[in-house]
């Protein structure tokens, strides 16, 4: 045939698939061995087409006698089955036959008894115009087959477009751009899993996406006609993806719930409900819904492991669908994975919408935290620090990259090995809430509690989920020009850091008691150096002063501390202490006094310059907004001649 | 940061070594003493080094060094000896698959292996290694290294160290600070001045022919 067209065909370099599983994984079939494969390509020839072609070269009853008295010989071989048996046979008759053609040969060679002539060729008759048909003929059957493919296609479309219907195609097109799909022999399945975002989850994500029934279609366009065009596509995810799931935190302080969090899609704005059965969300809302459940399953499956492995002091609790932790003692975070999948009867798993429904203290802040949490871990998965070694594993941190060129010791290495689980950082951020509350709480009830001076608090508004930053300003006032104390409180997890005026560091437990003393402590301190401030300004002097006295009865927080101011002239004197469990009081005294009475023992008019007896100030009945300017007032007063 | 410092061990050439008296008897010895100083043993320490020459097609034949230490567990040690000079680089522990595919310009000596391995002791600040020396499983001498962890400057801390040391194995043996060291008594110590330390000594042992008993 001069005009056959050669076609090479090859087996394509992929093993053959065995099974498909339903997730999706396709196991493939081991390869054959090299033996393997040549057995069975050599089964495959066929050594009987050969021989029609030697047929009248041999001489039938030579080489039959001969296999016949071969195969006699050796009957033991014939019986058993010998994956070779076949071959060798057929290579024996080969053999056989091409000894008899040898021998042929030879004999031609003599011409004595055999010539061998040259055999003229029949002229091909090439016949075009039969070639020519044959093939406007090939051409319009395929030619038929495509047009009535159109017919078909261009009849549903007309269908479709004068009943108004939605397009499968462009739907598919819409999924295919946020979705991953693809086609499995006769069906279109996606993966709504967190895998190719670095999820190590085991549970699948995998959906199929079938054409909605078009009756179901023209049914709902005539439910409402006005709303939007229902989908033609209809994704089926499976049953245990089905439904409304999210993470709800509750921390409990003696079984009074003060905080949950709830942990949802923002599209499912309301946890725990889901639309009645009859109604079909669009396939969107569907997928993101199943991919809310997976993604809750996983922060659970993930935290409820970790829980088990922790040792904690107390150790965590895991029970059904809720895992336990004691955050601060006598305060419980509660994490429970509800999931809602539309049987709320019979499954017992489901929490009751209703006993969540009243508590409307949601708190963004946690809820976000644990999004950020996973996506962080899955993020890392698969975001390695560069730089990759072009022979290094790829996984570990740049830290531990770095570790054997820097010559970490063992200790380095075994910190760096320490990772903190997400439980641990939920509860680090739950302890770090509650301190900052508490916190809150107690510098807000001083500065009620306290007027005089006023206690200013700034928190920062940029701080880390585990660590904040306040700065307290104490100051009188109409006096903060003259006098301020401010100290810095960093609050952790579990303990507070305050940095004082005079750069001393207090590390405080989560006992806000503490803090309370000591913000006490540093109010009495700053009277004590705001009224010297304000005496330096009045132009008396500081005769003395004492932040630790040692005199007067044992204080239960803090010590006594007192200051002696002398008018300019040198003839008051004003006496302060301050004691913070008692208040201010304030004494002056004069020279020369006024009660020097000459007695036996002193006689000298002189010793009347000393100064007479301190007499207290009854402060509350003074002039004055507050402390510092009765004070003010108190010293312009004792400065004027009198 | 930690610093060591190594003192060679050789007393057993003085030993009229009788059968009962062997390394393992000097070890016991010593693990005896630093135990009785209120030591505890906190597990098992090796340092081991391998010496490559470099074929005489590359030009004049170098060695290089690879070392580790069980210290110092994600890393590989190597110093390349060239001439005057030692140039040391430290890896991760895919150096040594390396070290195997240029095998066909550096060659291994495997039987110049050496290694020093024993047990570790820590006694407040201090961290004192006693390792049998052994190549090819033949038994070379002691090698005692002690760390003092606080400090990072050798010349700070010799004098301590000389008389822990002095307390440790007697007075008879003389303590000196070691070569490697003295140029930088001053300098911050890291851990490749322990591995010279080591090659220093590894090196002195490989030259030592006949064997001891273990």
């Amino acid at each position: 045939m001069a005009n056959s067209v050669n076609i090479s065909i090859e087996a394509p370099i992929e093993n053959q698939i065995q099974e498909i599983t339903y997730d999706g994984q396709e196991i493939y079939q081991a390869p054959l061995s090299m033996s393997e494969n040549l057995a069975r390509l050599a089964q495959k020839i066929d050594f009987s087409k050969s021989d029609d072609e030697f047929c009248n070269i041999k001489k039938e009853g030579e080489s039959s006698s001969d296999v016949k008295s071969e195969e006699d010989k050796e009957p033991g071989y014939q019986s058993s089955l010998w994956p070779w048996d076949s071959v060798r046979n057929k290579l024996r008759n080969a053999l056989t036959e091409v000894s008899v053609l040898a021998d042929v040969l030879s004999i031609a060679k003599e011409k004595r008894y055999m010539v061998l002539d040259p055999i003229q060729p029949d002229p091909i008759e090439s016949r075009p115009m039969v070639q020519v048909y044959g093939r406007k003929k090939a051409l319009s059957a395929a030619g038929a087959v495509l047009l009535n493919g159109v017919e078909r296609l261009r009849a549903s479309e007309t269908m479709r477009m004068t009943r108004n219907m939605p397009d499968f195609h462009i739907d598919l097109l819409r999924l295919r751009q946020n979705w991953r799909l693809k086609k499995v022999s006769n069906t279109i399945v996606g993966d709504l899993s967190y895998r190719t975002a670095g999820s190590k989850f085991s549970q699948t994500g995998v959906f199929e996406v079938t054409k909605a029934p078009e009756e179901q279609i023209a049914a709902a366009m005539s439910m409402n006609a006005a709303g939007p065009t229902p989908s033609a596509l209809r994704v089926t995810v499976p049953p245990e993806l089905q439904g409304v799931a999210f993470i709800s935190v509750v921390c409990q302080k003696e079984q009074e719930e003060v905080v949950t969090a709830t942990l949802s899609s923002s599209a499912l704005n309301c946890p725990g409900t889901l639309p009645g059965e009859g109604a079909e969300l669009h396939w969107q809302q569907k997928l993101e819904a199943a991919q809310n459940v997976l993604f809750c399953k996983e922060l659970f499956a993930r935290m409820a492991a970790e829980a088990v492995q922790l040792d904690a002091s107390i150790p965590h609790m895991v029970v059904g669908n809720q895992i336990m932790a004691t955050v601060l003692p006598g305060i419980q975070l509660l994490i429970g994975l509800c999931h809602n999948n539309g049987q709320n009867n019979n499954n017992p798993e489901a929490v009751k919408p209703e006993e969540r429904g009243n508590k409307n203290e949601h708190d963004h802040v946690l809820e976000h935290s644990l999004h950020q949490l996973l996506r962080a871990v899955h993020h890392a998965n698969t975001h390695h620090p560069f730089p990759h070694p072009a022979t290094g594993p790829l996984g570990p941190s740049k830290r531990r990259s770095l570790a054997g060129p820097m010559a970490a010791d063992r200790y380095e290495l075994l910190d760096m090995s320490k990772e903190q689980s997400l439980l641990e950082q939920i509860i680090q951020q739950a302890q770090h809430f509650f301190m900052r509350r508490r916190s809150e709480y107690v510098l807000d009830t001083i500065a009620k509690e306290v007027k005089d001076p006023l206690i200013v608090s700034h928190w920062n508004a940029l701080n880390s989920p585990t660590q904040s930053c306040v700065k307290i300003n104490i100051m009188a006032y109409g006096y903060d020009a003259v006098c301020r104390t401010s100290l810095v409180v960093h609050v952790g997890e579990k303990t507070l850091k305050c940095i004082c005026r005079d750069g001393k560091v207090r590390h405080l437990s989560y006992e806000l008691q503490e803090l309370r003393d000591l913000i006490y402590c540093q109010i009495y301190q700053h009277q004590m150096t705001a009224v010297q401030a304000v005496g330096r300004c009045m132009g008396w002097q500081l005769l003395a002063s004492s932040s630790h006295l040692g005199s007067g009865p044992v204080e239960p927080l803090g010590n006594a501390s007192s200051c002696l101011l002398a008018s300019p002239n040198g003839d008051r004197m004003i006496a302060i202490r301050c004691e913070p469990s008692v208040g201010i009081q304030v004494f002056i005294a004069q020279s020369p006094r006024k009660d020097f009475f000459v007695s036996e023992l002193v006689q000298d008019k002189k010793w009347e310059n000393l100064g007479g007896a301190f007499k207290e100030v009854k402060l509350e009945k003074m002039e004055g907004k507050n402390f510092l300017n009765k004070m003010e007032l108190l010293m312009a007063c004792l400065s004027s001649p009198s | 940061m930690h610093h060591n410092m190594y003192v060679s061990f050789n007393r057993l050439q003085q030993y009229p070594v009788p059968e009962n008296k062997t390394g393992t008897y000097v070890i016991d010895l010593l693990t005896k003493r630093i135990l009785a100083l209120g030591a505890t043993q906190q597990g098992q320490f090796l340092v081991d080094c391998e010496s490559y020459l470099s074929l005489p097609q590359l030009g004049t034949t170098k060695t290089v060094h690879i070392l580790h230490n069980s210290e110092q567990p994600a890393s590989v040690f190597s110093i390349l000896e060239s001439g005057t000079k030692n140039i040391h680089v430290i890896a991760d522990g895919l150096f040594d698959l390396l070290m195997m595919k240029l095998s066909q310009h550096y060659t291994s000596k495997k039987q110049t292996k050496i290694e020093s391995k024993g047990p570790r002791f820590e006694l407040g600040d201090f961290c004192v290694k006693i390792g049998s020396v052994t190549m090819n499983q033949n038994f070379k001498g002691i090698l005692i290294e002690v760390e003092y962890r606080p400090c990072v400057m050798a010349n700070a801390v010799w004098g301590l160290l000389r008389e822990f040391l002095q307390g440790l194995l007697g007075p008879s043996i003389p303590v000196q600070p070691p070569q490697h060291l003295l140029s930088r008594m001053n300098e911050i110590y890291t851990p490749i001045d322990t591995i010279y330390q080591y090659l220093e000594h590894f090196s002195a042992y490989r030259k030592v022919t006949g064997l001891r008993s273990a």
